[in-house]
C-alpha cells in the first residue's frame, strides 16, 4: 500500500544502548557447533560484539533514559510532546502499554496521545507513518516515536541462530512539520500467513508462560530453545527479504516516479551483513550505498537498526547536510516497508550509553 | 547447468575439497543453518532460482540438490 506525506520531517534521532558489550568469540563456546564453523558464521555474517542489557532492564528504562538526556540538553521540551508512539514487541507489562509508562515516569502533560504499537523489525517505519499521520492534526506539532526491544531477554543462549545476532537498544525520534515543500513517499506490505517465521510461541494468551514453556528443549538442528524464546526460521526469513523486498522498493520508486540512482543512501533494517549484501546485488545498487557493518558494533536491536546505522555511520553528516536516503524493513508478521525521504539538517543525532 | 561447477560451489559452501553427486548433505560437519543459508544464496546469485527452505530440508544427496535447482531453472 503506498503512502504520501507532504511537509512533514525528522528533525532529530537519538540512540541509547546498553553500554554492556558482549562478543560473539566468547559466546561461540555455549553452541554445540565446531568452533570451526562458528567462526565461518562469524565472518559471513558480520557478528562480533553486540550490546545487551543487564537483567532486568527494561524498554521504559532505556526510554527515560533516553528522554531524560534530551529534556536536559534543551534539545526537547517536555511540554512540547503532542504524540508518545512506543513501539516494542518486549512491553514492561501486558498492561498497560509501555507508552504511558513512558509517559507517567516523565511526569509529561495529561493532554496528548500515548500510543503503543506491537511492532519488531518493520516498527520504524510503521512508526514514521503513524507520527506522519498525527501530524496532520492541527493540535499535534511534535511527535516522538520510540522503537526498542530487549530481546536479548527472550533468546536462548545456546540458540545459534539468534542468540549471536540480537541486540538492544532504543531509538527516540522527533517528527514535525517541515517549512520546506518536501514530499514523503512509502509503501507497506504485509502477510500474517507467515507468522509462524519469527515468533515467541508462549507467554501470550494463546499460550501462556509455565514452567514447561520454560524448559530448554532440542529442537533438532543442535540448537536448544525453549517455547519462551523466540524462533526464528533463518532461511525462511531469508527468502522472503531476497523475493519480497526487491518488488517493494521497485514499486515505492515507481509510486515516487524517481530512479534508484538519486538516492545517496539504502538505510535498512540489520538483521546480519550476508542478507545486505545478497539484497544490495538483487536490488541491483552498490553494497557501499547500503551500510550493513551494524550487526558487529552493537547486534540487531530489532526496530531500532535503522536510526542505529543512522546514527553510527552518518551521524555528523546528517546534522550539516541533507541526504536523499531510502529506507527499508522487514521482519515479524511478515511485515516490509520502504520510505523514500530527505533526511538531515537534525538537530541532534547521537549514540548514548545506557549504565 | 554444468553439475561439477555446481558440485564445486557446493564444496566451498561445505568448507570440503570435493562433493560427489551421491554424498549424503547431512553427513557433512558443514551442512547447518550457514550451509542452507549460503546454498540458497548461491541458487539465486549463480542460477537465478528461488529454492525454498523446505525443498532444501527435504533433499537428501547432493545429486537431488543439483537436480531440485536444475528443475527450477524450466
Amino acid at each position: 500500500m503506498n503512502f504520501t506525506f507532504r511537509r512533514k520531517r525528522i528533525s532529530g534521532v537519538l540512540v541509547v544502548v546498553p553500554a554492556n558489550e558482549r562478543s560473539f568469540v566468547t559466546d561461540m563456546k555455549n553452541f554445540n557447533f565446531p568452533q570451526s564453523r562458528s567462526l565461518k558464521l562469524k565472518e559471513v555474517m558480520g557478528f562480533d560484539k553486540r550490546r545487551v542489557v543487564g537483567p532486568g532492564v527494561c524498554v521504559s528504562d532505556l526510554a527515560v533514559f533516553g528522554l531524560e538526556h534530551l529534556l536536559e540538553r534543551g534539545w526537547l521540551k517536555r511540554d512540547e510532546i503532542d504524540a508518545l508512539i512506543v513501539i516494542t514487541q518486549t512491553p514492561d507489562y501486558i498492561i498497560p502499554g509501555t507508552s504511558c509508562i513512558v509517559h507517567g515516569r516523565l511526569g509529561l502533560k495529561r493532554d496528548m496521545l500515548s500510543l503503543s504499537i506491537s511492532q519488531a523489525c518493520t516498527g520504524f517505519l510503521i512508526g514514521l507513518i503513524q507520527a506522519f499521520a498525527l501530524l496532520e492534526q492541527e493540535s499535534i506539532k511534535k511527535v516522538v516515536l520510540v522503537n526498542s526491544d530487549v530481546l536479548s531477554r527472550k533468546v536462548s543462549p545456546q540458540d545459534r541462530n539468534i542468540y549471536p545476532l540480537i541486540g538492544d537498544a532504543c531509538s527516540i525520534t522527533v517528527l514535525e512539520r517541515d517549512t520546506e515543500d518536501s514530499v514523503i513517499h512509502a509503501n507497506v506490505r504485509v502477510d500474517g500467513s507467515r507468522a509462524s517465521a519469527l515468533i515467541i510461541p508462549a507467554g501470550g494468551m494463546r499460550q501462556p508462560h509455565t514452567p514447561k514453556t520454560a524448559k530448554l528443549e532440542n529442537v533438532g538442528d543442535g540448537n536448544l530453545r525453549a517455547k519462551d524464546h523466540l524462533f526464528m526460521d533463518g532461511a525462511a526469513i531469508f527468502n522472503f527479504v531476497q523475493t519480497e523486498m526487491p518488488p517493494l522498493i521497485e514499486s515505492l520508486f515507481a509510486h515516487a516516479g524517481t530512479s534508484m540512482d538519486s538516492v545517496d543512501y539504502f538505510l535498512c533494517h540489520q538483521p546480519n551483513r550476508f542478507m545486505l549484501e545478497k539484497l544490495a546485488d538483487k536490488v541491483k545498487i552498490p553494497r557501499a550505498k547500503m551500510p550493513n557493518n551494524m550487526v558487529g558494533h552493537f547486534g540487531n536491536n530489532s526496530g531500532a537498526t535503522i536510526p542505529t546505522v543512522m546514527s553510527f555511520n552518518l551521524g555528523e553528516r546528517l546534522l550539516r547536510e541533507k541526504l536523499h536516503v531510502c529506507l527499508a524493513g522487514f521482519g515479524a508478521g511478515l511485515t516490509w516497508a520502504a520510505m523514500l525521504l530527505n533526511l538531515g539538517k537534525f538537530n541532534f543525532n547521537t549514540i548514548i550509553e545506557y549504565k | 547447468m554444468d553439475k561439477t561447477e555446481f558440485y564445486q560451489r557446493l564444496a566451498e559452501i561445505l568448507d570440503v575439497e570435493e562433493v560427489k553427486p551421491e554424498n549424503v548433505l547431512k553427513d557433512f560437519d558443514g551442512w547447518d543453518s550457514l550451509a542452507i543459508l549460503s546454498v540458497l544464496a548461491m541458487a539465486d546469485a549463480k542460477y537465478g532460482v528461488s529454492i525454498k527452505a523446505e525443498e532444501i530440508r527435504s533433499v537428501v544427496t547432493a545429486e537431488d540438490l543439483a537436480r531440485l535447482v536444475e528443475a527450477k531453472r524450466k
